[in-house]
């Protein structure tokens, strides 16, 4: 065990260089099992050809069109969330007798796949722009709203207490004093709803849509355009790793001052 | 009356508000009825299509598919993430692998398993291990990671070997975090088995709640919907008990110690 241990935890470079190599080795496994006929090509094309693809739709503006309209739809979806969201939930969180009078709706509703009421949805609201962010704000709004209302709710009284001593009005104290103690969970469950948004809108573009990556790699599937449909995915793979990487550069950022503050509280 | 049932009283008065809009609603004309039926006629088709065995056997198709992708998954994560716990060289190798598939949004792999396994169960079930496989693994890895120094030293002090230190050790104080993952991802498991049936189904909720609205049935789509919501729910309270039961012994032993 002692050995092993040394031999992969010697170092970040060693650890970065495994990590490359198997994935490296991962790819030309890839690449020949597909050119040697171990899978056959209409399943799994070589990577080589779908990079070349991928390229190719990058190129010709295909993949920017639909990837726009992807995010476009979660960022109004997930607005329409947060906004929704974090409002009740900090009512929630502030006032006993509104969560008490909201808890049971959505402890209902927060475990439902969200997916299951796209079909009521499409009757609602038809098949455009408007069903597709209902349904990404449906699915969103849980993490946030049950995060606000648990964070808000955790906050200190002595906190609120001093403040309302100081005279802050209600809105001045859940600003200054309420929301930011909260920020550090209200941000948990943002994340949570950031991955959430992405499924939603896929799902969505699948069911009932004429673009966004979604319905491109569905349609690509069912007209066998498959090393399309691959560079569909690796580009959905590369999206959401930017996506999570992007937010936990945010979060890290929104929450150093109180990362700082803890640390300090604690020495 | 006590003062938790007359909170729970409380939290049942928007329910009836909003069961009371449901069937206002489209009876006075503010919605199309044709769109959104009263809530009592949804109540009658899921009574009838309950009767008539047609929404058992669909519940029956997806929660079989559910079950079957779930344990699959259990199985592969929680071997997975021990193996990766346990061994730093595999660890070193997968993590970046696991790092860049699970952002990845897992509906994507639904054309793939289409193309590959068809439109049948096989499909439904390795969409559904797929989705599952990442909060089961993490944890797991994250679990005996997070167990603490003291552990380790007592195994050494009564000369445990590996295998046993793992077993007998490391695995039952990770548990938690385990059981949170498998919490976490049967939840993912019936979304995903869901959005299979409704993308590509054949049978089973999802596809019914689909086949509902194409037909215009539109009782018959919303008692559907109903009926993942109630799935979804009974879910979640069963594995939050299921959890709390298995460990029980795990808050007595951490409670007693902070005594």
């Amino acid at each position: 065990m002692s050995r092993a241990r040394q031999g992969a935890g010697a170092g970040p470079k060693v650890r970065a260089a495994y990590g490359i190599g198997t994935l490296a080795v991962l790819l030309a496994l890839w690449e020949a099992a597909s050119r040697a006929g171990w899978v056959p090509r209409r399943f799994l094309p070589p990577i080589s050809e779908v990079l070349v693809v991928f390229a190719r739709l990058w190129a010709d503006g295909a993949f920017p069109g639909h990837l726009g309209a992807t995010l476009l739809r979660m960022a109004a979806g997930g607005l329409l969330a947060v906004v929704v969201g974090i409002g009740l939930g900090t009512a929630m969180g502030y006032r006993r007798s509104i969560a008490e009078l909201f808890r049971p709706v959505a402890e209902f509703l927060r475990p439902m796949p969200p997916v299951a009421i796209i079909p009521a949805l499409i009757l609602l609201l038809g098949i455009g722009d408007g069903m597709k962010v209902v349904v990404i704000a449906f699915g969103c709004v849980w993490p946030i709203l049950l995060n606000t209302a648990d964070g808000v709710g955790g906050v200190h009284p002595i906190l609120v207490d001093v403040a309302r001593n100081f005279r802050f009005s209600h809105a001045a104290t859940l600003r200054k004093i309420v929301l930011p103690a909260a920020l550090p969970q209200i941000a948990a469950g943002l994340r949570v709803s950031l991955a959430i948004a992405f499924i939603l809108s896929l799902v969505s573009e699948m069911i009932g849509s004429t673009n966004g990556l979604g319905y491109f790699i569905l349609v690509a599937q069912r007209s066998f355009r498959i090393r399309e449909m691959y560079a569909g995915v690796v580009l959905l793979a590369v999206v959401g790793y930017l996506l999570n990487a992007c937010f936990l550069k945010l979060e890290a950022r929104a929450l150093a001052w109180h990362r700082a503050t803890a640390g300090a509280s604690t020495t | 009356m006590g003062p938790g049932s007359r909170r729970m009283l409380r939290g049942l008065v928007p329910v009836a508000v909003l069961a009371a809009a449901w069937e206002a609603a489209p009876r006075a004309g503010l919605v199309d009825p044709a769109f959104l039926p009263p809530a009592g006629a949804v109540l009658g088709a899921w009574g009838d299509l309950a009767w008539s065995g047609e929404l058992p056997r669909q519940v029956l198709v997806t929660a079989r598919a559910w079950a079957q992708g779930f344990v699959l998954a259990a199985v592969l994560g929680i071997a997975g993430g021990l193996v990766m716990a346990f061994l730093p060289t595999a660890r070193a190798m997968f993590s970046l692998v696991v790092e860049l598939l699970r952002p990845m949004p897992s509906v994507a792999i639904i054309p793939i398993a289409i193309l590959v396994l068809g439109l049948g169960d096989a499909m439904k079930v390795a969409v559904i291990a797929y989705a599952a496989l990442w909060p089961i693994l993490l944890n797991s890895l994250y679990g005996v990671d997070g167990v603490e120094r003291r552990l380790h030293d007592v195994a050494r002090t009564f000369h445990l070997g590996r295998w046993r230190t793992a077993w007998r050790i490391l695995l039952p104080a990770a548990s938690p975090l385990i059981a949170t993952g498998l919490r976490v991802s049967s939840g993912i498991a019936l979304i995903l088995a869901v959005t299979a049936e409704l993308v590509a189904g054949q049978s089973g909720l999802g596809s019914f709640i689909l086949q509902a609205q194409l037909a215009i049935r539109v009782a018959e789509m919303y008692a559907g919907i109903l009926t993942v919501a109630v799935l979804g729910f009974g879910l979640n309270l069963l594995l939050g008990a299921v959890e709390g039961r298995m460990l029980a012994w795990h808050r007595g032993a951490t409670a007693k110690e902070t005594a």
